[in-house]
């Protein structure tokens, strides 16, 4: 029965039985449900005025920061004379709710409300409004589950925004709702208040999405790495919306399961009329290039 | 003797109400206290109907749990059939208990399945407790069995299930 397990023959007969199991979710998500309705309902009108100015100023905001970055990834870009990398915000979203917890109290695993059928493959990435929150571990029909960040048996690669050190942070044992970086020497520099986003290496995770901030580094002289915590970023216990996202294809091996959403991407880009003015920072770096290439050749002279 | 599977609806509804119970989720701290659901009406209808609900049935109602909570296919299946086993080859006994009596059977058999799960996890190297707080949900359950033994009982007679 266990042995059967581990070769995934079962996976289908799960899959199969997870049809059966679906409206027993349904029906426990229903008081929650009923709340959210019941403060959607009961809301005065100078709240709702209040929160739709709020969300108006947020999003005016947001796209000011997006045209920033807009601009900054093509110049960027061109810099590295890449033509793809206008992808980093590029890859689908996909709105998911998260509608249960792992009834196990040690392993942290939420379910959300998109499955099988919505496209969900294993391996997306999940994340809230704040940060990464984990990724999809198993597919059932109309539900998956999602191995957060913080169990122990997780780990995502990250790096310090500050100065691109990198590591790995696992979940942590003790603590409930910390991550541990593993294998940090001692003269690695990083400090508490670090934020560590996503490295990208391990192929899973989009790059550079915020994971976590650094709350304490210790080295021990007698140890031999030191001792690193962090505490995620996302809202991994109280949220309720995150969106689930396919790895940024930048970096990864073109596989059978990715070249769908590859080639969506890359027709948009095609699509999208890319004006090509030559920004003033690369002028003023082929300018000093040539000056100093000019300058080296007359010198030997 | 009426039709042989009378009233079979209702313990299959309150094993459906039991699984409700088992995958509602709970504040972060009160999630070791939850008391397993599905064990302990699973030791009610094997005690009570044993011909009826047997180690087969036990099989299937672990093999949905299973799924249900996410973790390896076959794990609750494999503890709740010796559970069943237990309490079946039990019965005679557990019906002349007293409450109190049941209530401390009911603590080790709880138990001893955490126990069983605990140990299958360790082997299959699953996410696994670190301290033996996770006996904690057999005590919740023992406290819980005497009023859930009343009220199925009550349900028992009162839709003549047999």
């Amino acid at each position: 029965m266990f042995a059967d397990n581990r070769f995934g023959y079962l996976e289908h007969i799960r899959f199969g039985l997870g049809y059966a199991t679906t409206p027993v979710y349904w029906i426990a998500d229903i008081p929650t449900r009923v709340s959210f309705w019941i403060d959607d309902v009961f809301v005065s009108r100078s709240d709702l005025l209040e929160e739709n100015d709020r969300l108006r100023e947020e999003v005016l905001v947001a796209q000011r920061e997006l045209q920033l970055l807009e601009s900054l990834t093509r110049e960027n870009s061109q810099l590295r004379d890449l033509d793809v990398a206008t992808q980093v915000i590029g890859g689908e979203a996909l709105p998911a709710d998260i509608i249960n917890i792992s009834p196990d109290p040690y392993s942290k695993r939420v379910l959300i409300n998109k499955g099988a059928n919505d496209g969900v493959y294993v391996g997306q990435a999940l994340l809230d409004a704040k940060g990464l929150m984990g990724q999809v571990d198993e597919v059932l029909p109309y539900t998956s589950w999602i191995l957060l960040i913080t169990d122990s048996h997780h780990v995502i690669p990250v790096e310090v925004n500050r100065n691109g050190e990198r590591a790995l942070a696992r979940g942590s044992r003790a603590n409930a709702n910390e991550l541990d970086l593993e294998f940090v020497t001692q003269t690695q520099d990083m400090q508490a208040g670090d934020l560590l986003v996503s490295s990208g290496m391990g192929q899973i995770y989009p790059k550079n999405y915020p994971v976590a901030e650094i709350i304490s580094v210790f080295a021990d002289p007698g140890q031999d790495f030191a001792t690193v915590k962090a505490k995620p970023l996302a809202q991994l216990v109280r949220t309720r919306h995150a969106m689930l996202v396919s790895a940024d294809t930048e970096a990864t091996a073109p596989t059978a399961e990715k070249a769908a959403p590859d080639a969506v991407i890359e027709d948009s880009v095609e699509t999208q009329p890319l004006p090509e003015p030559i920004t003033e920072t690369q002028l003023e770096l082929l300018t000093t290039d040539q000056v100093s290439k000019i300058e080296t050749e007359s010198t030997p002279q | 003797m009426q039709a042989r599977a009378h009233g079979i609806w209702v313990i299959l509804l309150s094993f459906f109400i039991a699984y409700l119970l088992a995958i509602v989720p709970f504040p972060e701290w009160a999630m070791i206290y939850r008391p397993e659901w599905v064990p302990m009406v699973l030791i009610y209808w094997a005690m009570a109907l044993p011909y009826r609900v047997g180690i087969g049935f036990a099989w299937v109602v672990g093999l949905l749990l299973d799924v249900l909570e996410g973790s390896i296919l076959g794990l609750n299946a494999m503890s709740l059939v010796i559970l069943a086993y237990v309490t079946i080859s039990l019965h005679q006994r557990m019906r002349m208990f007293s409450t109190l009596q049941q209530s401390g059977l009911v603590l080790a058999l709880v138990g001893l399945n955490l126990m069983l799960c605990n140990w299958l996890q360790i082997v299959t190297a699953q996410s696994v407790p670190s301290n033996l707080m996770f006996l904690m949900a057999a005590l919740s359950s023992a406290v819980i069995w005497p009023s859930l033994f009343q009220l199925l009982r009550q349900v028992r007679r009162g839709f003549n299930v047999h």
